[in-house]
């Protein structure tokens, strides 16, 4: 367990730099002089990344809930839990710098924007994924039957995310989507500092859900040592 | 295995068309009408912010890693009650 | 062999059913109630009723039936029972038949409720060929998307609680392209237009149909 931490640091290192790196770089560099979003354009670089990370990190959950049903393997489980946990924090911290960018850009907290929507709906369904380990009191059903749901929620969450953006264009025909960033095609520029942003913000997710994975480990082992003696 | 790949070929295949995006262009970069933070710039005091939020950033990292560090010397004391206990 | 274990479950099902009407009839009254209290809230004649807000009622109230005509899917199984079963057929002739059985019930029901829906709140539906495949589509949408999720929920203590908050989210995608369809349908729009929207709701049916049937045998050894 000990060799984990030492010999896993460079990622660690490498997420605390570009990290750094986003910082310095998105709120130095240049960016494109676009109407309405002005400087708020810089949000790209720390409001956006929440919502990818979320998605990858969720992801993640996902394969390890697969993982565990194919290998009942209670280590997978903490794994899957744990980054589903990091995914939430992601998406509150998404939504909640949402609703503060859109209420100074488009006017109002919650505009029904199709992504903002969506992450609200992740975060329903993963909140009833905690809840259903809630109400499942023995510990092998529990995993077993939350990474059933888990891989059935995140199958069916990734078409809304696509579906969602599309459903809004038909209702207000016309309207032409809100201007913010999804109207715009991110250009090289932009994604010198944006993708490095995402990679950094998804580490330091991961880093997050490894020390609380370790510490899940570490209380089972405990219980093993009380349960030996 | 085989169901993973199934599964995982699921989740690839959903995505749909993307919505049609508007290009950024250099005259973008250069459209003096739409106002920015320039004298902001200009003054320096970006850097200001830039270094608190840098310094918030070092902050929380260098706690995170003593958590880590707390986290993994525990984990060596368990390897060695693990030890005592089975011995 | 998978197929003749289908038969015969849905047989089974079709008889169980019968034999306990009162849950059929208990569905049944449950959609005609829903129906009178919305039309009695809004306190309106059909006409009045804007077509947006007509489809979205229609929907929800299909949707509350959904989750709990569908809830109860695996409830009813007496604990002996599974053991039976568990010895004679495999579990994906099991998911499938239920699938199935609740498509048709979901059908039966929502063609119940839009007859009573349209009957006392009006009916602004101006492509009814349409409407209907959509109509058939949702159902099996429903069916499979619920069926799993009541296999969950039957597992833990509070289920008729945790049905509906597990169901949501997972039912929310295909919710609102099934409403976004039907408007194109009550507009008459021309095919066309839904064309791409009818295809998505295929293509979640069909993932959400694959997934059951890829998940439900490890449902069903726990």
């Amino acid at each position: 367990m000990a060799k984990l931490n030492s010999k896993h640091v460079i990622w660690k290192l490498l997420a605390s730099l570009l990290l750094f790196y986003t910082i310095i770089g998105g709120l130095m560099m240049e960016v494109p002089r676009l109407p309405i979003l002005n400087e708020t354009i810089r949000a790209l670089y720390f409001h956006v990344p929440m919502w990818f990370g979320m998605i990858i990190l969720l992801l993640i959950s996902a394969v390890y809930s697969i993982r565990y049903l194919n290998k009942d393997d209670q280590a997978y489980d903490d794994i899957a839990v744990e980054f589903a946990n990091a995914g939430v924090i992601f998406g509150v911290l998404g939504i909640v710098t949402g609703m503060i960018w859109a209420q100074f850009t488009w006017g109002a907290w919650w505009s029904g924007d199709p992504k903002q929507n969506g992450s609200a709906i992740a975060l329903m369904t993963y909140f009833a994924y905690f809840i259903l380990r809630n109400s499942l009191s023995d510990q092998q059903q529990k995993a077993r039957i939350s990474a059933i749901y888990n891989i059935f929620a995140f199958a069916t969450l990734i078409p809304l995310l696509f579906i969602l953006p599309r459903l809004t264009d038909s209702l207000h025909p016309g309207n032409g989507g809100n201007p913010g960033f999804n109207a715009y095609d991110m250009d090289s520029k932009l994604r010198l500092v944006f993708y490095p942003a995402v990679i950094g913000w998804t580490l330091l997710g991961v880093w997050i859900a490894s020390l609380r994975i370790r510490i899940k480990r570490l209380k089972s082992d405990m219980n093993d040592l009380e349960y030996q003696r | 295995m085989k169901t993973t790949w199934l599964m995982l070929f699921l989740f690839l295949t959903t995505p749909l068309l993307a919505q049609e995006k508007q290009q950024v262009t250099a005259a973008d970069y250069a459209n003096r009408e739409v106002s920015m933070a320039d004298s902001f710039r200009a003054e320096g005091k970006i850097y200001v912010v830039v270094a608190i939020l840098a310094t918030v950033l070092a902050g929380l990292l260098v706690f995170t890693l003593v958590t880590d560090r707390k986290v993994s010397k525990l984990e060596q004391e368990m390897e060695h009650l693990k030890k005592k206990i089975i011995n | 062999m998978l197929f003749q274990e289908v038969l015969a479950l849905i047989k089974k099902e079709f008889v169980l059913e019968w034999r306990q009407r009162y849950a059929l009839n208990g569905m049944i009254l449950y959609v005609f109630s829903t129906v009178f209290i919305c039309y009695l809230s809004f306190n309106v004649k059909g006409a009045q009723l804007h077509p947006i807000t007509w489809n979205a009622l229609f929907w929800i109230i299909i949707l509350f039936t959904a989750i709990n005509g569908i809830a109860k899917s695996f409830n009813q199984e007496r604990y002996g029972r599974f053991y039976y079963y568990y010895a004679l057929v495999s579990a994906q002739g099991i998911i499938v038949a239920k699938m199935i059985y609740n498509a048709l019930l979901m059908l039966l029901l929502a063609i119940l409720g839009i007859s009573v829906y349209s009957l006392v709140l009006g009916n602004p539906v101006a492509d009814w060929p349409l409407y209907l495949l959509n109509m058939i589509l949702s159902a099996i949408g429903f069916s499979t998307t619920l069926t799993l999720v009541s296999g969950i929920a039957s597992k833990a203590s509070n289920s008729p609680t945790l049905m509906a908050i597990l169901s949501f989210p997972v039912i929310l995608p295909m919710l609102l392209i099934i409403i976004a369809i039907s408007k194109n349908a009550i507009d008459g729009l021309d095919r066309s237009v839904s064309d791409s929207s009818l295809l998505v709701l295929v293509a979640i049916n069909l993932i959400v149909l694959s997934l059951s049937y890829i998940l439900f045998p490890y449902l069903w050894r726990s």
